[in-house]
């Protein structure tokens, strides 16, 4: 990944996904909830803060040899809502999803409340009904808290 | 239509609700007829946090029946201590009891009973959740006192932010009509965000005071809460607000002749003793309701007519 003349140039990867329009300083976090570290096998490209005609700043994570399952697109669509992901094969785009907020999401999201039965060692999951999408609000299905978008970064 | 388990109000018809007043009248009425009601049955009590009247009422009612009573006190004499999941105490209890009340300050263990009990469990308080056994006896109380609940005027003050009692209280409220609902807390103890999302969604309107002399002269019923020193992360934030909303004669010098005040209990210092004196006073009687109001849900529960 290089710049010339004010022009981003990134590698073409032959199969993986790319994630582009991911709001700014957000790519580090969406490698953490892809679960790809240091150990992960392939290539992965990521460029944070490059200029972006439609978002002014944007970042953009290139993985070789990752397709995004629809657990892992429900998680993109909390942190990077704005994020377009392609699915690439043979160096062209396979798959366009774009990303849709749920009207429900499980096992992912933590609740905020510390005396909620979700953050301790019961035999479940965490859960959360999303109440409204403008402005992000979830509601935990067990405690009732609620959580905006300004507090959704800490729970992740 | 009754649910299963019972922790939230907002889960219970006004039809139950009324259901519940006119057995508890009843029992009130003639207790010895519902004396052996209950022979051969069990109730656990599994209170992991502190409790006096809840406890003790949820006891005497199930005895007052004619059944017995299994359970602990403190979370530090049950295998809690040890690690044991409430999903787990859960499944024990199904084949200890046939009815259960739990207290936890855990909150969502109400999703947990519906998971894995197949026993009534019944709330005891649950954190700063809601505590749905009180919001009947509370509102069994008004009813008592002015025979209708619809049109009354409420003040409920003090800790809207911590008091489990006030989204039950809250909650119950609304099913009711015209029900004109005013809050008297310092804005650190507003109601949650969500308690008052919850009433938003149930066309529940209300005005919000900081002191009960703006208001108090207009009021049917004076609900006040304790400002809870357990439930504030940070102490120094008690030790600031305790005693600001302390109810003394004169406060209420201009209230109506008929005005009652409520309490769930414990006081602190928030009711003054000389209020006890006042003819407005029924927190006492309050307390008391609780016994029959118990005794009713525990037959609907167990499905003794």
């Amino acid at each position: 990944m290089s710049e010339k003349n004010n022009k981003l140039i990134v590698t073409k990867i032959k199969e993986g996904t790319v994630i582009d329009r991911i709001p700014p300083g957000k790519a580090l976090k969406i490698l953490e909830v892809l679960g790809i570290d240091a150990n992960y096998p392939y290539t992965v490209a990521l460029a944070m803060r490059v200029s972006s005609e439609v978002m002014s700043l944007k970042d953009v994570v290139k993985i070789k040899g990752k397709a995004l399952n629809q657990s892992e697109t429900q998680k993109l669509s909390f942190i990077a809502p704005t994020a377009t992901v392609n699915i690439i094969e043979n160096y062209n785009v396979k798959e366009k999803i774009h990303l849709k907020i749920p009207e429900h999401v499980e096992d992912f999201i933590s609740c905020l409340n510390p005396n909620c039965i979700s953050n301790t060692h019961e035999p479940i999951v965490s859960s959360f009904d999303v109440i409204s999408k403008e402005p992000l609000i979830l509601r935990c299905v067990y405690c009732d808290r609620l959580i905006e978008q300004k507090y959704l970064d800490r729970t992740f | 239509m009754i649910p299963q388990h019972l922790f939230s109000v907002r889960k219970i018809s006004r039809d139950f609700f009324q259901e519940i007043f006119t057995l508890a009248s009843s029992i009130e009425e003639n207790p010895i007829v519902y004396a052996d009601k209950c022979n051969g049955k069990l109730l656990a009590t599994l209170f992991f946090e502190p409790s006096t009247r809840t406890r003790l009422s949820f006891e005497s009612a199930m005895l007052r029946l004619g059944g017995k009573i299994l359970g602990f006190t403190s979370a530090k004499t049950s295998s809690a201590v040890k690690g044991e999941s409430i999903a787990d105490t859960i499944r024990m209890i199904n084949h200890y009891a046939h009815i259960a009340v739990i207290r936890h300050y855990i909150e969502g263990i109400g999703q947990i009973a519906e998971k894995f009990a197949t026993i009534p469990f019944v709330s005891g308080g649950t954190g700063t959740q809601e505590h749905p056994t009180q919001a009947l006896l509370d509102l069994y109380t008004i009813q008592k006192e002015f025979k209708n609940i619809d049109g009354l005027k409420v003040g409920v003050m003090g800790d809207l932010l911590y008091g489990r009692t006030i989204p039950s209280l809250l909650f119950s409220l609304a099913k009711y009509n015209n029900v004109e609902i005013n809050l008297i807390s310092p804005p650190a103890l507003n109601l949650r965000k969500n308690i008052t999302l919850r009433l938003q969604e149930m066309n529940c309107e209300y005005s919000t005071f900081e002191n009960i002399r703006e208001i108090v002269d207009e009021l049917d019923v004076l609900y006040v809460t304790r400002i809870q020193k357990e439930r504030f992360p940070d102490p120094t934030d008690y030790e600031r607000l305790k005693g600001i909303y302390q109810i003394k004669p004169d406060d209420i010098k201009n209230a109506k002749e008929n005005m009652i005040i409520l309490h769930p209990l414990p006081r602190v210092d928030e009711i003054d003793y000389e209020i006890d004196k006042l003819k407005h006073s029924r927190y006492f009687e309050q307390a008391q309701n609780g016994v029959w109001v118990r005794m009713a849900l525990i037959l609907k529960y167990l499905e003794i007519g």
